[in-house]
C-alpha cells in the first residue's frame, strides 16, 4: 500500500456506491482539517440526506391532528363520487364485505401497503383514537409530522458533537447566492434536520392538544422555505426547482393554496411528471379526487404512457371504492412496465376476492419470480393455493411466511388464515389452536376472536361464544360478521333484546346483508306480537 | 344415448308443497390476503425502528449512569 487515496475522491466514491455513513465521516474528517472545503461539506450534507431520504410523493401520511383539525375540504357534506371521505357512497359498488374484508376506514383492503394508505379517514375523534392496530392498515399516528421527529431526534443522538449544521446560525441570504451550494443545503434541511425538543411531545400531545406538536416541527420546514423563498428571488422566478420545493414546504405546513400556486406556476415554466404527482396530491388533501383525476389525465397528454401518472389515477380510483376502474389503470400501467409490484399485487388481490384464486396466483408467482421475497407473499400464495386447489404447496408457502414473519402481527395474520385451510379441510381442531395461536400472537385480532366464536359455538360452547363475539365487536366495530354472529347467538337463546341491538349495528356496517335484514325483520315481528 | 335418456325422466311433483328450512348459520370472517408494503414503506419503517433503538439504548445508559451515581 504505497500512497493514499485522495480522501475527496475517496468519499465520493463511498457517496457513489451509497456508503452513506462512511462519507460522510471520512468528509467530517476533512473538514476538521480544513473547516472552509465547500466540496467536502456539500459531500456531507448530501450523505446526510440521501441517509434519510423518502420520496416526497410518497409521503403522504395523514395524522389524526391533520384528519380531525382539517378545514381544508370545501364541501363538508360532498356529493356522491366525489369525495374520498364517504367510501361507500359509490353507485359502481365496490366488492361486498361479504367477499373482500374491510378496513377500518370502510375501503375494501388494498393489496399494496403506501405511507399514505395507512391512515385512512375515520369519522370521529374517537374512532381515530382507538383504531385497532390490528388493521395496520389504518393505524392512528399522533401527527404526520411524528414519524419524522422521532427520526431527526435520533440522527441528532447519534451525533454527540451537536448537529452537523446549526440552522439558526445560517445565513440564508449568503447560501441563496450560490446555487448549488443552496440546493443541497434545501435538501438537508428539508429531510434531515428536526427539531431535537420534540422528543415526547408526539406521546403527550394527545392528551393535552394536538396542534401543539405540528406546530412545533414546523420550525425547520420553515427555514427551508425561506431558504427557498431567497433563492428563487436570486433566479429571478425563473427556476422552477425552487418553485416545487416551496410548493413542497407548503404542503408540509399544511398550506395547500399556497403550495397549488406554487406548483401550477412552476408547470408553466416546465413540464415536469414530478410536478403533476404533487399538484395532485394536494388535491387529494383536499379532498378532490376528480380534480386530482383531470389532472393525471392532462399529464398524461404530455407524458403519454408515464408509469407513475397512470398508478395515481388507479390509486384514486381504488380509494373511491371503484375497483373496476382501478383494475383498468393498474392493467395499463403493467403494459407499460410489467415489473410494477403495486399494479402486479393490486390485480392479483381483485383476482383473489373475485373467486378467481387461480389467476390470483399466477400474479404472485410472478412477484415470486421478480425476487419479492417476505411473509405477506408467501402468506398471499398459500391462500391462493389452496382456493386454487394446489394444495401441495399450500402448508410449505405457510410455513415460509412463519419463517419470514417480522414481528408478532405478521405472525398472527398468517395464523390467522392457516385457520381458514383448517376449516376448510375440516379439521376443527387444528383450525381451533390456529385461532388461538393468531391471539396468542396478537391479543387484538378482531377476526380470530369472531371465528373462534363461531367454532365455539359449533361444540355448543354459547357462552365462551358470546364473550368472545363481544371482544371482537368492541375492538373492529366497523365488521359486521362479530356483531350479526352476536345478534344470531342472542336470538337463539331468547335474549331479543341485545340481539336486536347488535343486528342493527350489523345493518350499519352492512346494508345489503340479507341476513341481517331477515333477522331483523323476524325480530321485529316478535316484538309486535307483544 | 337416446334410449339412455328415455329411462330418465324428470319427476316434477303435482302435489304437496316444497319447504326448505332456512337456518341462519353464523358467518367466518373472511380470509385476508396481506397487503405488500411499499420500498418507502419499508424504508420508513426501518428508519423509524433504529431511530427507537437509538433512542432505547441512550435512555438506557442515562439510566444506568444515574444508578452508579447514587
Amino acid at each position: 500500500m504505497g500512497s493514499e487515496m485522495e480522501p475527496l475522491l475517496l468519499a465520493w466514491s463511498y457517496f457513489r456506491r451509497r456508503k452513506f455513513q462512511l462519507c460522510a465521516d471520512l468528509c467530517t474528517q476533512m473538514l476538521e482539517k480544513s473547516p472552509y472545503d465547500q466540496a467536502a461539506w456539500i459531500l456531507k450534507a448530501r450523505a446526510l440526506t440521501e441517509m434519510v431520504y423518502v420520496d416526497e410523493i410518497d409521503v403522504g401520511q395523514e395524522g389524526i391532528a391533520e384528519m380531525m383539525l382539517d378545514e381544508n375540504a370545501i364541501a363538508q357534506v360532498p356529493r356522491p363520487g366525489t369525495s374520498l371521505k364517504l367510501p361507500g357512497t359509490n353507485q359502481t359498488g365496490g366488492p361486498s364485505p361479504a367477499i373482500r374484508p374491510i378496513t377500518q376506514a370502510g375501503r375494501p383492503i388494498t393489496g399494496f401497503l403506501r405511507p399514505g394508505t395507512q391512515s385512512g379517514r375515520p369519522g370521529t375523534m374517537e374512532q381515530a383514537i382507538r383504531t385497532p392496530r390490528t388493521a395496520y392498515t389504518a393505524r392512528p399516528i399522533t401527527s404526520s409530522s411524528g414519524r419524522f421527529v422521532r427520526l431527526g431526534t435520533a440522527s441528532m443522538l447519534t451525533s454527540p458533537d451537536g448537529p452537523f449544521i446549526n440552522l439558526s446560525r445560517l445565513n440564508l441570504t449568503k447560501y441563496a447566492q450560490k446555487p448549488k451550494l443552496a440546493k443541497a443545503l434545501f435538501e438537508y434541511i428539508f429531510h434531515h434536520e428536526n427539531d431535537v425538543k420534540t422528543i415526547h411531545l408526539e406521546d403527550v400531545a394527545l392528551c393535552l392538544g394536538i396542534d401543539t406538536v405540528v406546530l412545533r416541527n414546523r420550525n425547520h420546514i420553515e427555514i427551508a422555505l425561506d431558504l427557498a423563498a431567497l433563492s428563487t428571488e436570486h433566479s429571478q422566478y425563473k427556476d422552477w426547482w425552487w418553485k416545487v420545493q416551496i410548493g413542497k414546504c407548503y404542503y408540509r405546513l399544511g398550506m395547500y393554496r399556497e403550495a397549488e400556486k406554487q406548483f401550477k406556476s412552476a408547470l408553466k415554466q416546465q413540464e415536469m411528471v414530478d410536478t403533476f404527482l404533487y399538484l395532485a396530491k394536494v388535491y387529494i388533501s383536499l379532498d378532490q379526487p376528480v380534480t386530482a383525476l383531470n389532472l393525471f389525465k392532462q399529464g398524461l397528454d404530455k407524458f403519454p404512457g408515464e408509469v407513475t401518472l397512470l398508478c395515481g389515477i388507479a390509486r384514486i380510483y381504488e380509494e373511491m371504492n371503484n375497483i373496476s376502474s382501478a383494475a383498468e389503470y393498474y392493467k395499463e400501467v403493467l403494459k407499460q412496465d410489467n415489473t410494477h409490484v403495486e399494479a402486479i399485487a393490486c390485480i392479483g388481490s381483485n383476482h383473489f376476492y373475485s373467486d378467481q384464486p387461480e389467476i390470483a396466483l399466477r400474479f404472485y408467482r410472478r412477484l415470486l419470480q421478480m425476487g419479492v421475497y417476505n411473509c405477506q407473499l408467501f402468506n398471499n400464495l398459500g391462500l391462493c393455493c389452496f382456493y386454487a386447489q394446489q394444495y401441495d404447496m399450500t402448508l410449505t408457502s405457510f410455513e415460509r411466511a412463519l419463517a419470514l414473519a417480522e414481528n408478532e402481527e405478521e405472525a398472527a395474520d398468517v395464523w390467522y388464515n392457516l385457520g381458514h385451510v383448517a376449516v376448510g379441510i375440516g379439521d376443527m381442531n387444528l383450525a381451533h389452536q390456529c385461532f388461538r395461536l393468531a391471539l396468542v400472537n396478537n391479543n387484538h385480532h378482531a377476526e380470530a376472536y369472531n371465528n373462534l366464536a363461531v367454532l365455539e359455538m359449533r361444540k355448543g360452547h354459547v357462552e365462551q361464544a358470546r364473550a368472545l363475539l363481544q371482544s371482537a365487536s368492541s375492538l373492529a366495530p366497523h365488521m359486521y360478521e362479530p356483531h350479526f354472529n352476536f345478534a344470531t347467538v342472542s336470538d337463539k337463546i331468547g335474549d331479543l333484546q341485545r340481539s336486536y341491538i347488535a343486528a342493527q349495528k350489523s345493518e350499519a356496517a352492512f346494508p345489503d346483508h340479507v341476513d341481517t335484514q331477515h333477522l331483523i325483520k323476524q325480530l321485529k315481528q316478535h316484538f309486535a306480537m307483544l | 344415448m337416446a334410449e339412455v335418456k328415455s329411462m330418465f325422466r324428470e319427476v316434477l311433483p303435482k302435489q304437496g308443497q316444497l319447504s326448505v328450512e332456512d337456518i341462519t348459520t353464523m358467518v367466518l370472517c373472511k380470509p385476508k390476503l396481506l397487503p405488500l408494503k411499499s420500498l418507502s414503506l419499508e424504508k420508513l419503517e426501518k428508519m423509524q425502528q433504529a431511530a427507537q433503538d437509538t433512542i432505547r439504548q441512550q435512555e438506557m445508559a442515562e439510566k444506568e449512569k444515574q444508578q452508579i451515581t447514587h
